[in-house]
């Protein structure tokens, strides 16, 4: 690719350069504009002690920082993103890359099926949230109904009063709403491999796996890539389900939610502020080692 | 220039008028007429558009009305007002934020702006008040006061209902030992406000109170009413009189639980929710229900108000359009629309008394005497970190329940998350 | 021969197996949801969970479509008018925030690839890195911003900062898609003389189709289901998407479960319609490209 664009005459690339700036000007505008400006000023107020309950608005520095270290609410509600994240991205990968196969795979009705595949995604997150606590619910959830019908369980179980159910019972919520995005993602990067590639691994032996392993694996990768980096930071961010589910409780609490209780209901902003930054920054840095991996790989084919 | 000047001559001549004819013809001038109003209110604050049109004729003023979610409501409060802009000219002011917009200044002072009369009809109308003055005027009344089941008490043969909190756990066992309700008591235990609200409420059903004058907490020995409220509520929850699917549920959903039959007491139940309650379209208990004086161990009744206000941004453009607006939803024939629409019970004393008189109250004579108790939750008004304690103590009610924490390390984390949240 | 139509069958057998457990997966909770909003409000308290809905009633959806409607036991308008509007809004700014998403991606994705100016890779490395800013965290100053511009309440504006939300992710995916297709193609446009412009808007793009479409696909979904940003920044009923509206159903003295759910119900329609038809274009865009 570089080598057939450096023989192209010097009249040629300065073109090139202009066209190419034109089509990325708008992206730059939106983005600086609307992103990266707020975000800056964003990052400048954390450094203040911005408190609405409180007169002035002196510099404190990375006292704000400082202070989220020495939270415990705020290390349970790290500790939980973290459990969050892992899980969301682990479930919804497989499970992504599971229907994008089956997906591929089927001939007749592929349409519907996606259709069905996507609805999740399309509920209003507010109605989703009302759906699974009224499956949920310990009274007359549907969770509770299979669970007796089926005789595993002889009582209603209140499914909140275990922490540890607690986390992973949102996590699904979140996974079920979540899925479908890295299912088309990840169809839409099959469906770019060209049929013919199998053909040849067939005729040259290959099985199933080993097409999947040499073939399919390495072809989807930055599709891959990108599913994981998405699920990574709609997991960083999850906040409804677990807001409508259990509220502030502390067993279940994400960092947004944190976030949203510091800056929106004890109008300490910059607090807020600070730990949001904080989050963005873990998000980035998770999402770097799946991108660098890539880049890695697609760079020697 | 000409038509500038002819403007102003116009105007002068109009003032003079208004000047000799007094203020009736100034009413009926509509001076405010053609105004855009918006309100911004949570559904159960949104009157029917019949009602507001009424308005609309009477002053000329167009309503813009928003309605929102009440947490909704908070969020967009605070980012416009942060943006220097007004969330709109006449909003919602719940009694819980009454600290945070009183410190931070978010909205004028209403004194002199609205009827002095009906303010001082309206009892709950103090609590909105943040350094002497006045931040907002309620367009509710919300009290809370026992409602029970009749029916399942009588057979469980309890003739009246309980006066302290000894007789309503000795209420509930029987019921529970009849088998007429498997949990008889309904109370949240969720990590949300409604948890907190109740404990609240039981603390001063048992002689005590949150904080003393400089806002030191006075629940943290075992002999305190607070102590002894939590105390209640888990013993009651280990004894099997409390769901304990309560720790997953609101206040809202508690009072589905009440409807259907499946509890036998709404403790802490709202007021304006009995008419709800005795409705056959609403409610599965329609012929059961009744309301009694909350219990207390002390012989005379105490309840808290949380009440819901509308008051004025700083920032709203429209002050006078807006105070017009707050005047009339004070009006006797607003408040009693508004009951009846929405179920809010009026604020105003008297339009209760008026309303009780007529029949149009279920249970009213015990509502009157509840609403005759009714305190604010701080006496020396809501302070601004309120709601970073109130969600302390939820959660905190919620570990309790799910058996994570001793009722002893529960207060004390609610006292050091006090003491946090008014230090910062 | 037996054991090789044994394997057929079974492979055939497992590929149904799938498929059932994955509509059950997605299928399972909507079709709950679809039984709550059948369902009396009197009955879904009532007994134990039933399976299917015992007496199918209406009610919801009269109190959603019908002239009239009960609240509180009170006759009140409908809520059809507030919810045709926010349904529209929803429509709207998904489809404008979908189509500039798009179409600026398409163009500015295949200059990332093709095309060498000055600082190219840093501004994309940038750019997709901000998927990883939480809503929260720009909130404020994006809400100063907008008023200073005049853009609060307005489907421009709120279109403009979903396109600032969904572009990386957009940009990213194409991308990739370009990165994958083979130069020879473009080459040898360029060598017949054509520009580069026509040759991606003739060429390249015809056989992006499936990542475009992809790309549609994700932008219209995630926009239709925003929350907190209209919460903000679409504040009357000028703007206000269904996402807003539907919370406001909570009422205060009870939960309105039915209400809810047949609202979501409704609410799922135009982007399961979206997927339906524009799916079509993901496998017929992709035929294309093959035969070509």
């Amino acid at each position: 690719m570089t080598a057939t664009l450096s023989q192209k005459g010097p009249r040629r690339r300065y073109g090139e350069v202009n066209l190419g700036l034109a089509l990325v000007i708008p992206v730059i505008v939106i983005m600086g504009g609307l992103v990266v400006f707020p975000l800056l000023s964003t990052i400048v107020d954390s450094f203040y002690r911005i408190n609405l309950m409180r007169p002035g608005t002196p510099f404190t520095g990375l006292g704000n920082y400082a202070d989220l270290l020495q939270d415990t609410s705020v290390r349970r509600s790290w500790v939980n993103t973290f459990y969050y994240v892992m899980m969301a991205v682990v479930l919804e990968t497989l499970g992504g890359l599971a229907a994008a196969l089956l997906l591929n795979k089927i001939k007749y009705g592929r349409r519907w099926l996606l259709a069905a595949v996507v609805l999740p995604w399309c509920l209003p997150p507010v109605v989703n949230a009302v759906v699974w606590l009224w499956i949920y619910n310990p009274s007359y959830g549907l969770l509770n109904g299979i669970l007796q019908a089926a005789g595993l369980t002889s009582a209603p179980v209140v499914f909140f009063n275990d922490p540890k159910l607690a986390l992973f019972l949102v996590t699904i919520v979140h996974v079920w709403r979540m899925m479908p995005l890295t299912a088309i993602i990840l169809l839409a990067a099959l469906q770019s491999i060209p049929e013919d590639l199998y053909q040849a691994a067939k005729l040259d032996g290959a099985g199933a796996f080993k097409s999947f392993r040499l073939i399919t694996l390495p072809l989807i990768a930055s599709g891959l890539a990108i599913a994981l980096s998405q699920s990574t930071v709609f997991a960083f961010n999850l906040f409804d389900e677990a807001w409508i589910l259990s509220g502030s409780s502390l067993d279940t609490r994400t960092v947004m939610i944190q976030v949203y209780m510091f800056a929106f209901q004890n109008m300490k902003f910059s607090l807020g502020m600070a730990l949001s930054l904080m989050a963005m920054l873990a998000s980035l840095l998770v999402s770097l080692v799946y991108v660098l991996k890539v880049y890695r790989e697609t760079r020697f084919d | 220039m000409m038509k500038k000047h002819l403007n102003m001559t116009i105007a002068t001549v109009l003032l003079l008028q208004v000047g000799t004819a007094g203020l009736a013809l100034a009413e009926d001038a509509k001076p405010l007429a053609g105004q855009h109003l918006s309100v911004l209110l949570p559904p159960w604050g949104t009157l029917p558009k019949e009602m507001t049109d009424g308005f609309t004729a009477k002053t000329g003023i167009i309503l813009d009305t928003q309605t929102l979610g009440w947490d909704d409501i908070h969020t967009k409060i605070v980012t416009s007002t942060v943006a220097n802009t007004a969330p709109g000219d006449a909003t919602e002011v719940d009694w819980s934020w009454v600290g945070q917009f009183g410190a931070s200044k978010w909205y004028q002072p209403l004194d002199g702006l609205v009827t002095a009369d009906a303010v001082a009809d309206a009892p709950t109308a103090k609590i909105f008040t943040y350094d002497g003055k006045l931040l907002a005027v309620p367009y509710n009344n919300d009290f809370r006061v026992l409602i029970y089941n009749k029916t399942q008490l009588e057979k469980a043969g309890i003739k009246t209902p309980p006066k302290t909190p000894d007789e309503l756990l000795k209420a509930a066992k029987a019921i529970k030992e009849a088998k007429i309700a498997t949990y008889p008591i309904g109370l949240p235990l969720s990590a949300t406000e409604g948890t907190s609200t109740t404990w609240y409420l039981l603390t001063k059903a048992f002689g005590g109170d949150l904080f003393d004058k400089d806002f030191k907490p006075m629940f943290v020995d075992p002999q305190s009413g607070g102590y002894k409220a939590l105390s209640f509520e888990i013993q009651a929850l280990k004894d099997g009189l409390i769901d304990p699917a309560m720790t997953g549920l609101k206040d809202v959903e508690v009072q589905e639980l009440f409807k259907s039959g499946k509890i036998s007491f709404d403790v802490a139940g709202w007021a304006g929710n009995l008419a709800v309650y005795a409705d056959a379209s609403k409610s599965q208990v329609a012929n059961d229900v009744a309301a009694a004086l909350m219990p207390s161990t002390t012989g005379s009744t105490r309840t808290i108000g949380l009440p819901e206000a509308i008051g004025i941004p700083a920032a709203s453009a429209n002050s006078k359009a807006a105070a017009a607006f707050i005047n009339w939803m004070l009006e006797p024939e607003t408040e009693i629309g508004s009951f009846n629409a929405l179920g809010n019970l009026p604020p105003r004393l008297s339009v209760l008394k008026q309303l009780n008189a007529k029949g149009g109250l279920k249970d009213g004579d015990v509502l009157l005497a509840q609403a005759a108790a009714v305190e604010p939750l701080f006496a020396q008004g809501t302070p601004g970190w309120y709601p970073e304690f109130s969600a302390a103590v939820a959660s905190a009610i919620n570990q309790a329940a799910k058996g994570q924490l001793t009722v002893d390390q529960a207060v004390q984390q609610v006292a050091e998350a006090a003491k946090t949240a008014s230090q910062e | 021969m037996s054991s090789r139509s044994l394997k057929f069958i079974s492979g055939k057998l497992g590929i149904v197996l799938a498929v059932v457990v994955l509509l059950v997966w997605s299928l399972g909770p909507i079709y709950w949801s679809v039984v709550t909003s059948l369902t009396s409000p009197t009955d879904l308290v009532s007994a134990t969970p039933h399976f299917w809905p015992t007496h199918v009633t209406l009610e919801h959806y009269a109190r959603l479509f019908g002239s009239t409607s009960m609240s509180q036991g009170n006759e009140v308008q409908s809520v059809w008018p507030q919810f045709s509007a926010a349904l529209l809004n929803s429509l709207i700014t998904s489809v404008v925030a979908t189509v500039l998403t798009v179409v600026i991606a398409a163009f500015s994705a295949y200059a990332f690839v093709r095309l060498r100016f000055p600082g190219r890779d840093m501004i994309f490395v940038l750019v997709v890195a901000t998927l990883a800013i939480p809503a929260y965290t720009v909130m404020i100053p994006l809400y100063r911003l907008m008023i200073s511009l005049k853009l609060v309440d307005t489907y421009l504006g709120v279109s403009l900062i979903y396109v600032s939300a969904f572009l990386p992710l957009a940009l990213w995916l194409m991308r990739s898609v370009y990165q994958a297709m083979p130069l020879s193609l473009e080459e040898a446009a360029w060598l017949d003389g054509a520009s580069k412009v026509y040759t991606l808007v003739r060429i390249v793009m015809p056989l992006a189709a499936p990542g475009l479409i992809a790309a549609a696909i994700i932008t219209f979904l995630n926009a239709w289901g925003q929350f907190l940003v209209p919460l903000v920044f679409s504040p009357t009923l000028a703007t206000k998407p269904l996402t807003v509206l539907i919370p406001e159903f909570v009422g205060r003295n009870y939960v309105d479960y039915g209400l809810i759910n047949a609202a979501g119900i409704v609410a799922i329609i135009p982007p399961v319609l979206v997927v339906l038809f524009l799916n079509r274009f993901l496998v017929s865009g992709l035929m294309a490209g093959a035969t070509k």
